[in-house]
């Protein structure tokens, strides 16, 4: 579904505050597959992020998705294959716009926008029944500016906007990072049925190693801008949280304060 | 005191389109663009152009309108292309017109003639008659006006419109163009200057290469009047926008008529504008304070929320 062709990503290039942001990264991840990736500050994980949603151009190499090559598509181009969750649980809403407008706006990713009403009785049920699937009580809340909701809430809204309009990938960019511990789990469950429910491929960029080894059928581990561990099946399973912080230090990068914080 | 209304009317009411759209600018897209003082008198100058050279009033209104929403698609380009702020490609595009108006006008000002405007058929009825149905005239034009750009706003694309404003790296991610958003909406809003001209230079009856200046400023005056009155609170109640837009515009008008009926020179007027903007905003800051505190002590206000009704997004 989504490959990654000798990936080079240089900021700065040419200046004394050139940094090699991504070395030759050779990744293919299929439908289906859910892939989790942990590294240090600086692995590369961000670089990764920005390359796939098509925020940062590679300095060399290629983007494909499902075949198709998406390199110099700009990020609004690929929305409709490639649905977004942040890391900030306040940065994938418009906080001044209603809880019915935000779920329109993701309702029409990546189809032309037309002229028409953008939210109508019809489509107010369709999001009632949508929110109501979160439990939060939400699908009584639709005119309600996003701005009243609670970090956990908008981000699982953030969820919801991500699995609508059958996006191939979904792109996690450590959207776990700033919640509470219960409204993790429950941000994570959400986002394990909607990778069911889609069949799409799916990149979770994580700081929990213990997230990292529990979810997901594959592990990555990123180093300097490389991908230099990759498991899968029974290897990965094997794994514990202490075994992954020594091999992420084997590598030669400390690992921060807050991956080991959260073991 | 007599003609405060109908004055204050027919000075208004003219300017509800081009304070709209810079309502959609500052507000929706949070960004200040000169260029509105430019296309404003470039508008008047084509209607009064092309009417004093025969054409019907149709065509002398769509090609100012054109007109104006070009300049607003030039100063876009100049910030796609060349990255200049909005703000700085809005001023060069506000000087740069002031000679490409008065080039257009030929001289600083123009009067219109007798026949073809879309006031003439009034001519000879008495003034209060006159005035009213001028009133009216203008009336409809703001009320078609507000009501087409309360629908776009509900729409798909100013769904999208709005979106950019308040979170551009979200609306992004949901596959909206940020460019065609801006170009969107600088068109839109000098379009909108552009119709505001050639209603201006029809009801007063003549051109003036000055009309335009000063406009963004008044219109943000009006803005904040129209907020003050209104309290529209976020882009999804463009119910509320509307009517903040129209209820600021004919207030901030009522001011400056005001002022000179209290006897104030026109030359005052600048100076008054100033001061209006500056209660504006101090009203602005201070006023829900003053609220709040005044509320303290009777029963606490539910906030905003569970009850809210879905009518003005439906």
């Amino acid at each position: 579904m989504l490959r990654l062709d000798g990936v080079r990503l240089v900021h700065n290039a040419g200046t004394p505050t050139e940094v090699v942001a991504l070395d030759h990264v050779d990744l293919e991840i299929p439908a289906g597959q859910f892939v989790t990736v942990v590294g240090s500050n600086g692995a590369g994980k961000s670089s990764l992020v920005g390359v796939v949603a098509g925020t940062h151009r590679p300095s060399r190499g290629r983007v494909l998705l499902d075949g198709r090559d998406v390199t110099r598509l700009p990020d609004h181009a690929r929305a409709a294959a490639v649905a977004r969750v942040f890391d900030d649980p306040l940065a994938g809403t418009a906080p001044g716009l209603s809880l019915a407008d935000n779920l329109a706006l993701a309702g029409a990713r990546g189809r032309r926008r037309r002229l028409l009403p953008a939210v109508t009785r019809g489509r107010q049920a369709g999001m009632r029944a949508d929110l109501a699937m979160l439990g939060l009580g939400l699908e009584h809340r639709l005119a309600d500016p996003v701005a009243l909701l609670s970090a956990g809430q908008r981000q699982s809204v953030t969820m919801l906007m991500a699995g609508l309009r059958r996006p191939r990938l979904l792109l996690l960019d450590e959207h776990l990072a700033a919640l509470d511990p219960r409204t993790r789990d429950r941000v994570l469950d959400l986002t394990l049925r909607t990778h069911e429910r889609l069949g799409c491929a799916s990149l979770m960029i994580t700081h929990s190693m213990r997230h990292a080894i529990e979810v997901g059928d594959r592990l990555l581990v990123m180093a300097r801008g490389r991908v230099v561990y990759d498991v899968a099946g029974p290897e990965k399973a094997a794994l514990t949280p202490a075994g992954l912080v020594d091999i992420i230090a084997g590598l030669g990068d400390a690992p921060s304060d807050r991956q080991l914080l959260a073991g | 005191m007599r003609y405060l209304l109908t004055d204050t009317l027919i000075a208004g009411l003219p300017l509800v389109p081009v304070v709209m759209g810079i309502y959609l600018v500052i507000r929706i897209r949070q960004d200040f663009d000169l260029t509105v003082d430019g296309s404003l008198t470039l508008g008047g100058a084509l209607a009064a152009v092309l009417l004093n050279h025969g054409a019907g009033v149709p065509l002398a209104m769509l090609v100012a309108v054109a007109g104006a929403a070009a300049a607003g698609l030039v100063t876009t380009g100049l910030h796609l292309m060349f990255r200049i702020p909005v703000i700085l490609a809005g001023l060069v595009m506000s000087i740069g017109m002031t000679t490409l108006n008065l080039r257009l006008l030929g001289r600083p000002s123009i009067s219109l003639g007798d026949g073809g405007t879309l006031f003439s058929g009034l001519a000879g009825l008495a003034p209060d008659v006159r005035d009213w149905l001028t009133v009216a005239i203008l009336a409809a034009f703001a009320g078609v006006f507000l009501a087409a750009v309360g629908y776009l706003l509900l729409t798909e694309i100013g769904l999208a419109l709005r979106a950019t404003g308040v979170n551009a790296r979200m609306a992004r991610a949901q596959g909206v163009d940020d460019r065609r958003s801006l170009a969107l909406c600088l068109a839109l809003a000098n379009a909108s200057a552009g119709l505001s001209g050639a209603l201006i230079v029809q009801s007063q009856g003549f051109a003036d290469s000055g009309t335009g200046t000063g406009t963004l400023l008044a219109g943000v005056g009006a803005v904040m009047l129209g907020e003050l009155i209104t309290r529209p609170g976020g882009a999804s109640r463009v119910g509320r926008v509307i009517v903040a837009v129209l209820a600021g515009t004919l207030v901030y008008r009522l001011v400056l008529v005001g002022a000179l009926r209290a006897g104030l020179q026109a030359t005052d007027l600048a100076g008054i504008t100033a001061l209006t903007l500056v209660a504006a905003v101090a009203l602005n800051r201070y006023l829900p304070e003053l609220g709040r505190s005044l509320r303290r002590g009777s029963p606490a206000r539910r906030p905003r929320g569970a009850a809210a009704t879905v009518k003005e997004v439906g």
